[in-house]
């Protein structure tokens, strides 16, 4: 497969500590690669090598199946949009005056400002002064910016930090649609686990510097075996059954969970508690949440 | 590329009320000047070269290395506000092209300033009583003095990009255009990048102390390479911290 990012051993080091360590990132084409970790995991730093914002350690990385270097990095930039950290602005300028600086810099038409502006829902802001938008505005208007160019690449590093829900589910719109509508990749990171439920194709999720899980959305979901839940009228004589079958179990909000059984397995199993009494009132899958399934991967507890 | 980049550069200083302050400042080196030009009248013979010597002493002593200073403090503010260092580090442009875009701003301000205090120069000229226009010299003084500002304004740009303080890098230019102003009585003026701004106006002097065009010149141009070699190579190989 050809990839539009792919790094190789990639590597950052502070002072001798590595807080990114070997990672081999690999983003198809027009798709939302969505870039996941916990706090200080490494994000913003993998995604600043990308732009050569900051320089790398070790290992390389090729954009577009091109070797990232000093000679083709403007070319690079010029097919990249990005949005690091915190959305960049000059407040003294208004919201269009500023779209006006990235397009000259990257020539492109004047009237995509018009596009990219009706694109973030910010043509009503877009002659205020930047100093006196919202959070929310200056990631538009960020975002904005960054589309300015029909880049093929987009970087975006947390872009709904700071919006309010709707907006949060506006721009996680957007950003769905971006590689169908305009074939763009999104490379987008996050701590948020629920928000790549609902935005990304393929997921790389990074830990303590190092790349721990890379696949599509569904293996990850895959990777998680789904365990089978059981409401009875009678636990103990459940209980009783299922020791009697050999069937491990525990009890969660009030039901009782076992791993996934087989189908027919299953229909036995579910005979057997039947006949012994212990009156079946529901049987469901229920599918590990990203949440449970990115803890058993890090093995690691806490806020995300 | 660069003219594209000096456009963006042109934008960013809109609404900043810069001009004002360049407007403004230079009046008091021409005010100083022209006082102490009457109040001394009768050791002050030379007429417009003796003004000079007055004008130029405030002017290039105190006043023009600050100026500059805060015009190349306030090109580099707007991108250490706001996380912008991102943004401006990752449009498609080569790292030459953004110090130069900025260099050249910073150029074109060290002219204009010569400019206006030639006007001003005449000004407090006529306003003191001397009769017709300054000798062409000393306005050859006045340019010459905007080559050694370019080296100010090279290493200004440098400062104020490595460091996000407004004010120290204005301080810093201040402090070293006083030591310039010394060291160039003392002759080693070539050597000290603040010194060229006193070199090249003639400050203080009435007659020409630069015997040696050729040395000022070279001084003036490794200085300036110099500053852009080092301004470049801090885009290129420092690590964006916005
Ligand atoms: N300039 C620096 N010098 C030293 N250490 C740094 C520097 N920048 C980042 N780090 C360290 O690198 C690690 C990774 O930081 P990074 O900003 O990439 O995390 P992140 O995944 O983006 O986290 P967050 O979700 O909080 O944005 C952190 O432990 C941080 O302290
Ligand atoms: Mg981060």
């Amino acid at each position: 497969m050809e990839y539009i990012v792919e790094t190789r051993g990639l590597t950052k080091r502070y002072s001798g500590k590595e807080v990114v360590k070997d990672v081999d990132l690999k983003v198809p084409r027009s798709c939302v690669y969505g870039f996941m970790g916990p706090n200080g995991a490494g994000k913003s730093t993998t995604l600043k090598m990308l732009l050569g914002l900051i320089h790398i350690s070790d290992g390389q990385v090729a954009i577009g199946g091109e070797k990232v270097n000093r000679k083709n990095r403007i070319a690079i930039l010029k097919s990249t949009g990005s949005l690091i950290e915190s959305p960049s602005y000059y407040g003294h300028l208004t919201g269009r005056e500023n779209l006006e600086i990235v397009q000259t810099l990257k020539k492109v038409s004047g009237k995509e400002i018009d596009q990219v502006l009706k694109l973030v829902r910010m043509e009503e802001q877009q002659n205020k002064k930047v100093r006196e938008y919202s959070l929310g505005m200056k990631q538009r208007l960020g975002l904005a910016e960054a589309l300015l160019g029909n880049p093929s690449l987009l970087i975006l590093d947390e872009p709904t930090n700071g919006l309010d829900p709707a907006g949060i589910q506006e721009i996680r719109e957007l950003i769905r649609e971006l590689p169908r509508r305009m074939g763009m990749t999104v490379l987008v990171s996050s701590h948020l686990l629920g928000e790549m439920d609902q935005m990304a194709d393929y997921v790389g999720i990074i830990n303590h510097g190092q790349l721990i899980f890379q696949d599509k959305l569904e293996a990850l979901h895959e990777h998680s075996r789904d365990n089978l839940r059981l409401r009875v009228m009678n636990q103990t004589a459940a209980l009783h059954i299922l020791k009697r079958e050999g069937i491990s179990c525990a009890l969660k909000e009030g039901d009782l969970e076992l791993p996934r059984l087989a189908d027919d397995e299953t229909a036995q199993l579910i005979g057997r508690l039947c006949e012994g009494g212990a009156g079946v009132y529901r049987v469901e899958e229920k599918q590990k949440s990203l949440e449970e399934i990115f803890l058993s991967l890090t093995g690691r507890r806490g806020s995300l | 590329m660069l003219t594209i980049c000096m456009k963006t550069e042109q934008k960013k200083l809109k609404h900043s009320h810069l001009w004002m302050v360049f407007a403004g400042i230079p009046l008091l080196p021409a005010v100083l000047g022209g006082g102490n030009y009457l109040n001394n009248l009768e050791m002050l013979k030379s007429g417009w070269y003796s003004l000079w010597t007055q004008h130029s002493l405030f002017y290039a002593g105190f006043f023009y290395g600050p100026l500059i200073a805060i015009y190349c403090s306030y090109i580099w503010r707007v991108e250490h506000l706001n996380y912008n260092w991102n943004s401006l580090m990752t449009m498609p442009t080569s790292e030459w092209d953004i110090f130069l875009a900025k260099l050249l701003m910073a150029l074109r301000c060290t002219v204009a300033l010569q400019l206006w205090v030639g006007v001003l120069f005449i000004l407090s000229g006529k306003i003191v009583g001397l009769p017709g226009l300054p000798p062409g010299e000393i306005l050859f003084w006045l340019l010459r003095g905007s080559l050694g500002g370019m080296v100010t304004a090279a290493l200004q740009l440098v400062m104020s990009m490595m460091v996000r303080s407004f004010a120290a890098p204005v301080a810093v230019a201040l402090l070293g255009s006083v030591a310039g102003f010394l060291l160039s009585g003392k002759g080693v003026g070539m050597f000290w990048p603040y010194a060229l701004m006193t070199e090249g106006m003639n400050a203080n002097k009435s007659t020409d102390v630069l015997s040696s065009p050729v040395g000022f010149g070279v001084a003036v141009c490794g200085f300036l390479v110099l500053f852009t070699v080092v301004g470049v190579g801090y885009l290129k190989y420092k690590d964006v911290h916005a």
